[in-house]
């Protein structure tokens, strides 16, 4: 039952998401990260099926990567968001990716922004947004307790309510969630809510995460 | 639940005396849940054409972005926008190439010619064009509009009055649909100008 | 996950499964559009007088109105020959009735027994879409709307039948009949004369033949009020 929500604030936008890693009735990993950072202004928050979920995530990253090799400039979140929209319409009536997500961004000129993508490749710029069984709980909360310009503080108690209500009503709701936020300074890990701790699996044998490429344009 | 109610939609062409409007709900739903309450589906092509896509919302971003593209490229070769009827023949004939493998969208291309004489059309989601001289409708509300703008219109309206009874029809129709709502948006165009006024209806 | 599984990319299937061929069913849909509009003391009904069978037509001048009793009256469309075995049924509970308490039925009272007579069948059901219309006790308009089975309803204003989704958003429009569940409970009936009304109805028939084809012909209007029972008809387009 993954989770998947985002809040944008008053310069910044936060995404949340679920850590559970699960195969069949088995919960294989209780801290998977599955937000991505694309670059160092940009998050990429996916859920759904495993496989896809890893290789379209990582396939995005690489390539927004190359954009900037290329042409010595990083794309605007809008960009971004447009052309993963773009890779999954392709991919749609070929050889479909199965994986919702949210995209967050800060820019210069525009600020924070985030966008809403579905599996069908269904693009749209939100203040708030909710993915996975936990939306059909928490939309209502957000429509509520939201404003345009919440402060940070005011954000994360509403990040809070959230995971309060998603651990209360969602049956199979998953312990353990991450936060990360991006501003002008950067994307970057906020913070973990955790109910439980992993400390009997072997350590993480992932690579260290990318560093990505400051470009000096980049304000 | 079909595919071309998964994201729920209305649109509505009414033509008036030397101008159209057309309007649509402003709902972006993934079955019964609400995602978004401002979802554009009329895009401007250029500023005496519009085209409104109903349907599923990933086709209707991507056939916008294909026409956008196909009309910049045109612009580009022979230097001039595009003609409403002509455009009408491009959106079928991209729609068609895809007969068996289909956009699951219904455009409604509304338009002036060159002389300022109002233009709309409305296709099915193969590509079949269907010319009218009074109202076109499409999305999940449509025969609810039908019957409301049958009622409603009347021929050569001036821009107001067109406004008003292109509001008062669309607003009725999607009262009656659950998946499609939560305001509405109307352009008005005229000769001289382009009008755009948002619409407030039941919030559900 | 439920949630998960792509909408189903054929627009023309509705059923999972092998196909089947097409067996005997007992029911046929013959058509048609009934409207009706409660006023403050009045009543009006009207239905359109084709039936058609597929893209047939059978007949251009059907009645698909039966009046029950004096301030009473049954509007009806989908199976007809299941519409004539119910306006038997009803017909021969109101004479009954009319013997055993030396009066005829109030319209309120004849509104649940039709609820009470479809659901009676809610394993093999009349394949009728119902519109009561009549006078209540006080002499006001009271319009009753039914599906098939006997759920039913007491509004301002009701449409059933191929043309219903037509015809509901203009009268929604014209009406603007305020929901059941507002408070304090507002009066069922509209503001609407009794002239306006019918030609509301007349005007809404003209636009529902204009797009439905399975509504034309003609209009059969009939209005209940105080002095009684009067008959109006139109013509509406044959095509």
């Amino acid at each position: 039952m993954e989770c998947l929500f985002g809040i944008q604030g008053d310069k910044f936008a936060l995404l949340v998401a679920d850590t559970s890693q699960v195969q069949s009735i088995v919960v294989q990993k209780t801290e998977e990260d599955k937000i991505m950072l694309l670059d160092s202004h940009k998050l990429l928050a996916t859920i759904g099926e495993n496989g896809d979920r890893v290789q379209f995530s990582e396939f995005i990253q690489k390539n927004i990567l190359l954009y900037q090799f290329r042409n010595g400039i990083p794309l605007s979140t809008s960009a971004a968001a447009n052309f993963t929209c773009g890779e999954l319409a392709h991919a749609l009536r070929k050889n479909p990716y199965f994986v919702n997500m949210m995209i967050a961004g800060y820019d210069s000129e525009e600020g924070p922004s985030l966008y809403y993508l579905d599996y069908i490749a269904t693009l749209h710029k939100v203040k708030t947004g909710a993915l996975g069984y936990g939306a059909y709980f928490i939309l209502s909360l957000m429509d509520k307790f939201y404003s345009k310009n919440m402060s940070l503080d005011a954000a994360l108690e509403l990040v809070d309510k959230c995971i309060l209500e998603i651990k209360t009503r969602l049956m199979g709701a998953p312990p353990n969630f991450v936060i990360k936020i991006v501003d002008e300074n950067g994307a970057r890990e906020f913070a973990w809510r955790k109910s439980v701790e992993d400390n009997t699996g072997p350590p993480s044998s992932a690579p260290a995460p990318l560093t990505p490429v400051e470009v000096s344009s980049q304000a | 639940m079909s595919i071309t109610s998964y994201n729920g939609s209305a649109l509505v062409a009414m033509l008036g005396k030397n101008c159209f409007a057309i309007a649509s709900d402003r709902r972006l739903g993934v079955n019964f849940q609400t995602i978004a309450t401002d979802y554009q589906r009329i895009f401007e092509i250029h500023e005496k054409l519009y085209i409104g896509l109903s349907g599923l919302g990933t086709d209707v971003q991507t056939l916008y972005q294909r026409l956008k593209f196909r009309h910049k490229l045109y612009q580009l070769r022979e230097e001039r926008n595009m003609r409403p009827e002509t455009f009408a023949s491009l959106v079928s004939a991209m729609l068609y190439e895809k007969r068996f493998g289909p956009y699951f969208c219904e455009p409604i291309i509304a338009g002036l010619s060159e002389d300022n004489v109002p233009f709309i059309c409305t296709t099915d989601l193969i590509g079949a064009k269907q010319y009218s001289s009074d109202f076109v409708v499409s999305g999940t509300a449509s025969e609810s509009l039908y019957g409301a703008c049958e009622s409603m219109y009347k021929p050569d309206l001036e821009p107001d009055d067109l406004f008003e009874v292109i509001a008062q029809a669309l607003i009725s129709s999607v009262d009656r649909d659950c998946i499609s709502g939560w305001g509405g948006i109307v352009h008005i165009v005229t000769p001289d100008q382009v009008i755009t006024k948002t619409l407030r209806g039941r919030m559900d | 996950m439920a949630m998960m599984m792509p909408p189903r990319m054929n627009p023309s299937d509705s059923a999972s499964g092998p196909k089947q061929h097409q067996s005997w069913s007992p029911y046929d849909n013959n058509g048609g559009t009934c409207v009706a509009i409660a006023g403050s003391d009045y009543c009006v009904l009207a239905a359109d007088t084709r039936m058609s069978t597929g893209f047939s037509i059978l007949t251009r001048d059907y009645s698909k109105i039966f009046q029950i009793s004096d301030q009473c009256a049954l509007a009806s469309s989908g199976f007809q020959a299941d519409i004539r075995a119910l306006q038997k049924n009803l017909d021969a509970r109101h004479q009954t009735y009319q013997h055993q308490h030396n009066k005829q039925m109030s319209c309120p009272a004849m509104a649940q027994l039709l609820s009470n007579t479809l659901y009676y069948k809610r394993f093999f059901p009349y394949y009728a879409f119902n519109v009561l219309g009549g006078l209540d006790d006080q002499g006001k308009g009271c319009v009753y709307s039914y599906d098939a089975v006997g759920s039913y309803e007491r509004v301002g204003y009701a449409a059933q039948g191929s043309g219903m989704q037509l015809i509901i958003p203009v009268l929604d429009n014209q009406l603007k009949s305020a929901s059941p569940l507002v408070l304090p409970k507002r009066e069922s009936a509209t503001p609407l004369s009794e002239s306006e009304a019918v030609d509301l109805v007349k005007d809404t028939f003209a636009s529902a033949a204009e797009r439905d084809i399975y509504t034309g012909d003609g209009v059969e209007i009939i209005v209940i009020n105080a002095q009684g029972v009067q008959k109006h008809y139109m013509e509406l387009k044959k095509d």
